[in-house]
């Protein structure tokens, strides 16, 4: 018996789509929120102003706080301010066998012009969302592994529906509304096809960002010390033990402005080994927002003399392709423009999930049939991850406004925040009847999203009128977002609530049109 | 094997008593599909790697690289073809067999 190969290929997209669908949902709409995660984060420190300053002046101040805090540290890591980041972030990494100093967290943000500690209120901003896009919230590695399965279903799915399309140009140009399960699958084809180059780059390449760990059996057929390979992929130096000779560290203002000529692009890194040993290096790396490729080049020096010591980067087409899908993922070389052309394509991803999955059960509806076991669960998962997703993001986002600014465990709570109000509309919508529960899921998400601005506007002095007179850019649009979306939902609250009527009286007498398979 | 698809709520008949055969076929192919599959887009990646007669940083990072997209395929495959002792076959096989040679070869010299 032979299938044809269109038929097999539907049959394994249905159920590659259903088995990963709601995790892919949560997915592209994280990952979508974090193409903003620099802004997420500030809007989310309202009282956190810093003024822009120099590169060089950055580096020096960072470096002075490090030497007061730290100077018998192992390594350090400094990550300068850019245009989307007005903060100096550094991870001071101890010498193993170091007594723990109590009261130094291991990541630490700077204000550049002074180089003190930034005193903004506790949170995890949009690190939430971006952890979560990958890590799903679950202990390493299980998150990761979970998400690369989800992305190879979500690969698989891609493969497979391009089998099956038969006129992939004309689904560019249908799209017919209020016509039950035509409708979705229209609206499905229409999301997926006009942006399939988009969906499957953005699968592949996310991959591709943790390849090391999802497949490095390449690596151990070919290198008797894998470190090795990491070292020539990942740009590091060559290490150096260190001696035990104290030596102070070299300036580092020349070393940035030397390093800015070349590798013709400004210095975003700063990584220093065994500071003030004989032994210390000090490499600098090209920022992640001047090139598409993400694993730009970087420059070491000898930390005790400022002697230039290598430039990394082999020239390797293989890395460089690794280092360019990497950068294509995660769109830190993409100005505004592009970025919101990105975050709309994101957005398509989530409509391409969601309306698969609410696909899945049109097709297998049937008027006047009481719904059976497998229907209503894909139905019930369907409303608590559509729903209760956006609910439960808006939530995070509105307790970073309501939970008092200097209360401990803030950022934690505001974490809670999130899964609770998502876990809560998971259940309380089963004691509803599903398109009540839809429609009210919906007006909820609206009310939750619009309370956002409102709760800005009375807790911070930077509120929708405010920052749209002064100037404020990132606040007035942020707020303006969560407006747009609130609108969103209410629209799709008031759908729901309409479209009954009509589609009823026009399925019951043409019930064999609804059993047309799907893609004949 | 699987053209039942599109008639999700089985009426409680006599059909029943055949369900059980269809799971576990289905449950190995799956099984094949998702562990096999991996298993052997990640020897034949290797192998790939290992043999390819160019530089060892480009060997291993284009393999890297595309075995994904091996994985994908094979994965595909296995729930295209009908007979489930080919599937099994002929990926466990690709699996034991180049991870023999793999073991075989050691690491590239």
């Amino acid at each position: 018996m032979s299938v044809s190969l269109r038929q097999s290929m539907a049959w394994i997209h249905g159920w590659l789509g259903l088995l990963a669908g709601w995790l892919l949902f949560a997915m592209f709409l994280t990952g979508t929120a974090s193409y903003f995660r620099p802004e997420i984060t500030r809007w989310m420190q309202p009282e956190s102003r810093v003024p822009a300053v120099s590169t060089e002046r950055a580096a020096a101040t960072a470096i002075a706080y490090l030497q007061r805090t730290g100077a018998d540290d192992l390594q350090w890591y400094v990550f300068l301010p850019d245009a989307r980041r007005p903060t100096t972030e550094i991870f001071p990494v101890p010498k193993p066998d170091a007594a723990k100093t109590a009261s130094r967290p291991d990541e630490i943000e700077l204000d550049p012009a002074t180089g003190r500690p930034v005193t903004a209120r506790e949170t995890r901003g949009g690190e939430q969302f971006y952890r979560f896009h990958f890590q799903l919230q679950l202990p390493h590695p299980w998150g990761r592994w979970l998400a690369g399965l989800c992305a190879m279903f979500m690969l698989g799915t891609i493969l497979s529906g391009v089998i099956t399309h038969k006129r992939i140009f004309a689904d560019f140009f249908t799209l017919r509304w209020n016509k039950g399960q035509r409708s979705w699958l229209d609206a499905h084809n229409v999301s997926a096809v006009l942006a399939l180059p988009y969906h499957a780059m953005i699968t592949y390449t996310g991959l591709i960002t943790l390849v090391t760990m999802y497949m490095p059996w390449p690596i151990l057929a070919n290198y008797k010390q894998p470190a090795e390979f990491a070292q020539i992929a990942f740009s590091q130096p060559a290490d150096r033990a260190a001696t035990g000779k104290r030596v102070g560290l070299t300036p580092i203002a020349p070393l940035i402005a030397d390093a800015g000529h070349r590798l013709g692009a400004p210095v975003s890194r700063i990584i220093v080994h065994h500071p003030n040993d004989q032994a210390a290096t000090i490499t600098l790396a090209q920022g992640t927002g001047t090139t598409i490729n993400a694993r730009g080049p970087s420059v070491t020096y000898d930390g005790a003399t400022g002697r230039w010591l290598e430039q990394s980067g082999t020239g390797s087409t293989a890395l460089a392709t690794a280092g360019v899908m990497l950068g294509l993922h995660l769109a830190q070389y993409a100005g505004p423009a592009l970025r919101w052309a990105y975050f709309a394509m994101g957005l398509t991803g989530v409509a391409m999930v969601g309306t698969g999955l609410l696909l899945w059960t049109a097709k297998r509806r049937r008027p006047g049939a009481a719904p059976f076991f497998g229907l209503r669960l894909v139905e019930r998962l369907n409303i608590a991850v559509i729903v209760g997703l956006p609910i439960g993001m808006a939530s995070y986002l509105l307790a970073n406004r309501l939970i008092p600014a200097m209360q401990p465990g803030r950022a934690d709570a505001e974490v809670a925040t999130m899964f609770w109000a998502w876990g809560l509309v998971a259940l309380v919508q089963l004691v509803r009847p599903a398109r009540r529960a839809w429609r009210e899921g919906f007006a909820l998400a609206a009310l939750v999203f619009t309370a956002i601005p409102l709760a800005d506007a009375l807790t911070t002095t930077r509120g929708l009128p405010g920052s749209l007179l002064g100037g404020d850019t990132l606040f007035a649009a942020f707020d303006l977002a969560m407006l747009a979306i609130a609108a969103l939902f209410a629209f799709a609250a008031w759908r729901t609530g309409r479209v009954p009527a009509p589609r009823r009286r026009r399925a019951a007498p043409s019930a064999p049109s609804l059993s047309e398979t799907l893609h004949a | 094997m699987f053209m039942e698809r599109g008639h999700p709520a089985p009426s409680p008949s006599p059909a029943r008593r055949h369900v059980r055969p269809i799971v576990w076929a289905m449950a190995a192919r799956s099984v094949t599909a998702l562990v096999g599959g991996y298993a052997a887009a990640a020897v034949l990646a290797t192998l790939a790697a290992r043999l390819l007669p160019v530089d060892r940083v480009e060997a291993t990072g284009w393999a890297m690289i595309l075995s994904f997209l091996t994985y994908a395929a094979i994965g595909l495959w296995c729930f295209h073809e009908p007979r489930l002792a080919r599937v099994a076959g002929f990926v466990w096989g690709v699996a034991l067999l180049g991870g023999a040679a793999l073991w075989w070869l050691g690491v590239r010299p």
